[in-house]
């Protein structure tokens, strides 16, 4: 493998958002990672240009929150979003909290079918951005969290 | 009455169906995938939901996903458009258990007809001539060879839940025949999830006219006329008219064949839009080819004839309505309309998909001219769904004016930054055959094979 196949591959890996890359032949072996990604954060790369408006606009169900400093942990699905398994239990969790990939940082419910959704990454929580009971669309951030 | 209804589509279709809700003071939810974040159908609707990632099995497949979007936008009914999940009993049968009124057939009327080898049995009850073919499914080999001996070659094999065109081989010989059974299998258990075939006469240069009916589910069922979509190119329509020029001189064949699309629907007990297909032959003989059980990308050019809003029809009819209009309203046809189905395709480079950014746009205008179309300027066409951008439908009080005025109208259309097959069609336009009238389903791949390229190319 020459530097421009090496190239070509590298080019191939951010274009189709690979961070890593293994490949082993008889004459050789290349590993390769892209070092770049902020860890934690759920990689839709599509960039949405801004809608061209017409009428009146469409309001999205939930406002999206412009991203800041560190990661998001976005939804996974479309429901209502609640900070605590029940109305009288207190939240699963606040800002500040550190939370691990298995903590349960909310519940979505669909359909009449409750969903505990985890945080899949390490962190501190640093911002809550859904409301209780607020309705979330897929891909919604619903907290920040600044990952460790 | 509706209050809200939530359309589980995208491109032009979620256009229309938005537009005809708003008239009727409906209030509107758009779905849409990531990729279709900024396109037309989200900035026109009320409210919008994300409902997932680019792919359509991700997102707009998602019956859970739709129907959670439909729970916490509290809709009072689902339009599906076409395509997708508009022909799929389970998604209505769901819906209606979830108190969301689905706007279309109901689950019954789709499972009497839920694939193409029980509509055809469907058909024959009714006493409609179907191709001759296979009785049912098509096991293995063997019977594939001994179907195809009785009815004799050229044969088809069809997917039986196939659509768009697609899961279909036509076969010659013993040799084709077998070769295009195993690969007609195992295409359609890819893009239909069953590999379940049936055999078919193949009628060689057909034409392909299909029509219009609607269904109140308070037993009255009527048809609305024709359409020829006999211009295809490989099964999918490029270019469809009503009235069809076929009938021209065959008044009693339009009169027959509405009567048998009627019958066929009033078997199945279909409700809401739907649209028989017929083959027909050059001796005027005509088969039942399959129903469609939603509304169709053609639609418009029937809605111009008869003045009639089919997709508010259908929005009325699932909210109780009842059907107003006589069959005699729609026997004899007093205008003449026509539709190009404008693509994302490089008709120079084999119609090859061109999706990208549109840098600009301006659609044609004038007496007649209707434009159904999710593009505008700077609107940036996703690679992951259908290539259709627009349709361009023309009125005119007989065939020559709608002709004319299609021309007209393509000559004005201006896309750039993509490519599109508006040459493509404007050559069809001027081609002598097409003009008098004359031609099948073969037209498209003769325009093609034959040394009609500079005429494309005169065009773009």
């Amino acid at each position: 493998m020459d530097i421009k196949e090496i190239k070509a591959v590298l080019d191939l890996c951010k274009k189709q958002d690979v961070a890593e890359f293994e490949l082993e032949t008889k004459d050789f072996k290349i590993k390769l990672k892209r070092g770049n990604e902020p860890s934690g954060s759920v990689n839709y790369q599509e960039s949405v240009s801004a809608p061209a408006p017409i009428a009146a606009a469409a309001t999205p169900v939930a406002a999206p929150v412009p991203a800041d400093t560190g990661a998001e942990i976005k939804s996974p699905m479309i429901g209502t979003f609640y900070r605590a398994p029940s109305p009288e239990s207190v939240n699963y969790i606040e800002v500040g909290q550190k939370v691990d990939p298995e903590t349960v940082v909310c519940l979505i419910e669909a359909m009449k079918v409750m969903n505990e959704i985890k945080a899949e990454v390490s962190g501190v929580i640093t911002e809550v951005l859904v409301e209780n009971a607020k309705p979330v669309e897929f891909d919604q951030p619903m907290f920040r969290i600044q990952p460790l | 009455m509706f209050e809200k209804v939530l359309i589980a589509n995208r491109g032009e279709i979620a256009v229309r169906v938005i537009r005809a809700c708003k008239e009727l003071n409906i209030r509107t939810v758009a779905v849409y995938s990531k990729a279709d974040a900024s396109s037309m159908h989200v900035q026109m609707a009320d409210q919008a939901v994300c409902i997932g990632p680019a792919p359509s099995s991700d997102s707009y497949l998602r019956i859970d996903r739709i129907l959670s979007a439909a729970e916490i936008t509290d809709v009072d009914a689902i339009h599906p458009g076409y395509g997708f999940l508009s022909e799929n009993a389970h998604f209505a049968d769901i819906c209606e258990s979830c108190n969301i009124r689905f706007i279309g057939p109901s689950s019954g009327a789709m499972n009497a007809m839920e694939d193409k080898a029980l509509s055809r049995m469907l058909a024959t009850k009714a006493g409609v001539p179907i191709p001759p073919g296979s009785e049912g499914l098509v096991e293995d080999e063997t019977v594939a060879k001994e179907t195809a001996k009785k009815i004799g070659y050229p044969v088809m094999i069809k997917a039986t839940a196939g659509g768009g065109g697609r899961g279909m081989r036509v076969a010659h010989n013993d040799v084709s025949l077998i070769k295009g059974y195993h690969a007609a299998r195992s295409e359609a258990e890819k893009a239909f999830g069953n590999s379940g075939v049936y055999i078919e006469k193949f009628i060689e240069n057909p034409r392909h006219i299909e029509f219009q009916i609607l269904g109140d589910g308070r037993g009255k069922i009527i048809h609305l006329g024709e359409r020829d979509c006999s211009i295809q190119r490989r099964h999918q329509k490029l270019i469809e008219e009503t009235p069809s020029p076929f009938f021209e001189k065959r008044p009693g064949l339009r009169k027959k064949m509405g009567k048998a699309a009627v019958k066929i629907a009033e078997l199945a007990k279909y409700t809401n839009a739907g649209t028989v297909e017929f083959i027909v032959d050059d001796k005027g003989n005509f088969y039942f080819l399959e129903v469609n059980k939603r509304i169709q990308v053609e639609h418009p050019i029937t809605e111009e004839v008869t003045g009639i809003d089919l997709v508010k029809y259908q929005i009325l009819i699932a909210m109780g309505e009842q059907i107003r209009e006589s069959q005699s309203d729609f026997l004899a046809p007093k205008k003449y309309a026509i539709e190009c189905r404008i693509n994302a395709e490089d008709p120079f480079g084999d119609f090859r998909p061109s999706p990208g950014k549109i840098t600009m746009y301006y659609a044609p205008g004038g007496k007649d001219v209707r434009v159904d179309s999710h593009a505008y300027a700077g609107y940036t066409i996703p690679p992951h769904y259908d290539s259709l951008i627009s349709k361009l439908i023309v009125t005119g009080k007989d065939r020559r004016e709608a002709m004319d005025r299609m021309s007209r109208a393509l000559g004005e259309y201006m896309i750039e930054g993509i490519k599109t097959t508006i040459p493509f069609q404007q050559a069809i336009l001027q081609d002598p055959n097409f003009r008098r009238g004359v031609y099948s389903t073969n037209f498209v791949e003769n325009l093609l094979g034959g040394a009609r390229r500079e005429l494309i190319e005169e065009n773009a």
